[in-house]
């Protein structure tokens, strides 16, 4: 633990006394650590959130990194699972509160992360849903395909994202509206789209384990002309569920 | 009198790094195996698939950098189940893991930190590479680490230690040379003696990389990021005399070079290897003839 929080928050005092001096301050010799450390797992950062480091340059992501690492330690040893919150992280750190925009594009990298280093798995068959009674079909939930994300923002992310991918960097119209996401592994590749506010009220509802009545309460809500066959026949053509169960209570959206 | 081995698992060995996976895939280079980070290839990415496919032609080992072998907590079951699963998956050649210690607490620091070497710490360390050594279904190699600091009280040299636990757990010895090198810098011991003291029926690897000076301090950091040293060159020949040709490993993990530069520092350890083995056995005059070099 002492040589924890030495390497972690740099502090020395309880562990100096244990190291050899060996010609060299031990506080010295701590920080060789306390730097490779920093810097590899910034460096994994780094390789999560390219475009967020770009958006604020390298010198300030390292900053903003550091102090990430010393609230939020990584708990996995693979590094790719590394930076879950540092979205949330960067929304709440007020360094960084004039670009409004930039939590936003560290979720959607995270999406992509996820979404690259999370297999797809078989999806459900459309003759399955037929299968169920009719009058269980309101209490249907599904289990979505695992490296799902959906993503909702004030902001074109997808698009200030997409124009970082190039050295001249195009004008993002950042006063065109929200977005509604959905971000998934489709083979090898990433792939992402935009969805109507129906449709994205729809999928998250049975993302989150809603059943079909409720999802369909949710979606009627955002857009009154929501139209369920059509939306569920969707699904299943985009191969998104990939388990089913008849849910014993009725769910509805808080 | 070195003893002759035959090396085990072909030749010299290079990092399989993301960047270099499909010029290796297009090109095939002669290389003896081929060395991946457990951690890397323990999410479901595309680089497994690749991974499997270079498989197909190269001998693949697995090693582990964060298996805290020497954390005083008990072994993390969940890493050490996904490590089981790549490792039916890769059914590679080696296995190798660290002595030293990454996580405590829950957090994981990405560092390999030293341990102070004591009777204690030795019954602790021999108890996790067993229990690694069980649930993995293999023997593994345990690997020196390089080292910036030590502890007041560490009674046990270091080769002595990694010594007992091959002893007692059965477990191999991975030699990284340049760690070696390092700490022998860094705190004014004679890196000969330090591989005089390791047995060598254990030793079934070794690791070359190369180190730089840690900035503003006078001290010597191991970081995978240049050629090997010409010291470190020189040391390995000695490993060589003393241990036989061993499967070698180059190790190169930051400011990535283009993969021909890696595969050169391979032929070199390569040419070494074969160097040793003429000189070897010329000697005695009942000893078996060397095997035909290759190209």
């Amino acid at each position: 633990m002492r040589l924890r929080r030495a390497v972690l928050g740099g502090d020395t005092a309880g562990i100096v006394a244990a190291i050899l001096g060996d010609g060299l301050d031990p506080a010295a010799r701590v920080g060789i650590y306390r730097h490779h450390a920093f810097a590899t797992l910034g460096d994994a950062l780094q390789g999560t959130f390219p475009v967020v480091c770009r958006l604020v340059d390298k010198r300030f992501f390292a900053y903003a990194a550091h102090e990430y690492l010393r609230e939020h330690p990584p708990h996995s040893r693979c590094l790719v699972e590394y930076g879950a919150d540092f979205a949330d992280f960067l929304a709440r750190f007020t360094p960084c509160q004039e670009l409004p925009y930039l939590a936003g594009v560290a979720h959607f990298e995270w999406a992509l992360n996820i979404a690259a280093t999370v297999r797809e798995v078989t999806p459900l068959e459309a003759g399955k849903l037929a299968a169920i009674p009719p009058e269980e079909a309101a209490y249907v939930a599904f289990r979505l395909q695992p490296s799902l994300s959906y993503l909702a923002s004030p902001w074109p992310i997808d698009a200030i994202w997409q124009a970082n991918q190039q050295d001249e960097m195009p004008a993002v119209d950042l006063t065109r509206g929200g977005i509604s996401l959905q971000i998934r592994r489709v083979g090898e590749a990433v792939a992402w789209q935009r969805l109507d506010p129906g449709t994205f009220a729809f999928r998250t509802a049975l993302a989150d384990g809603l059943v079909l009545a409720a999802a369909m309460l949710a979606a009627t809500l955002k857009d009154p002309a929501f139209d369920l066959a059509e939306s569920l026949r969707q699904v299943f053509a985009e191969g998104l569920a990939v388990a089913s169960r008849i849910s014993p209570k009725q769910e509805t959206p808080q | 009198m070195p003893q002759l081995r035959p090396i085990t698992s072909g030749r010299e060995g290079i990092g399989l790094r993301s960047r270099h996976v499909s010029e290796i895939a297009a090109t095939r280079p002669e290389i003896g195996f081929l060395e991946v980070h457990a951690e890397n290839y323990m999410a479901e990415t595309p680089a497994m698939d690749r991974l499997l496919e270079l498989r197909r032609d190269y001998p693949v080992s697995v090693h582990g950098v964060a298996l805290p072998l020497g954390s005083a907590e008990e072994l993390e079951r969940g890493h050490l189940a996904r490590f089981k699963a790549l490792i039916d998956r890769v059914e590679p050649v080696l296995v190798s893991e660290h002595l030293a210690w990454s996580a405590i607490g829950g957090a994981y620091l990405n560092d390999l930190l030293p341990l102070p070497y004591t009777e204690e710490s030795l019954d602790l360390f021999c108890r996790h590479v067993e229990e690694a050594q069980e649930k993995l279904g293999r023997r593994s190699l345990i690997e020196n680490p390089s080292s910036y600091l030590r502890y007041r009280h560490s009674p046990i040299p270091e080769p002595e230690f990694m010594t007992a636990v091959a002893r007692r757990t059965g477990c191999g010895i991975l030699c990284d040379v340049n760690n070696v090198y390092v700490s022998a810098s860094n705190f004014g011991f004679d890196p000969l003696a330090y591989l005089e003291a390791l047995p060598i029926p254990a030793i079934g690897e070794i690791h070359l990389a190369g180190h730089h000076a840690a900035e503003g301090v006078d001290v010597l950091v191991d970081h995978h990021g240049s050629r090997v040293a010409e010291p470190v060159w020189g040391l390995y020949v000695a490993a060589l005399r003393r241990f036989g040709a061993v499967s070698t490993l180059i190790e190169w993990d930051t400011n990535l070079p283009a993969l021909e530069i890696l595969l050169d520092e391979a032929r070199h350890a390569e040419e070494l290897a074969h160097v040793h083995r003429y000189v070897d056995t010329a000697w005695p005059a009942n000893a078996a003839p060397p095997s035909r070099p290759r190209r």
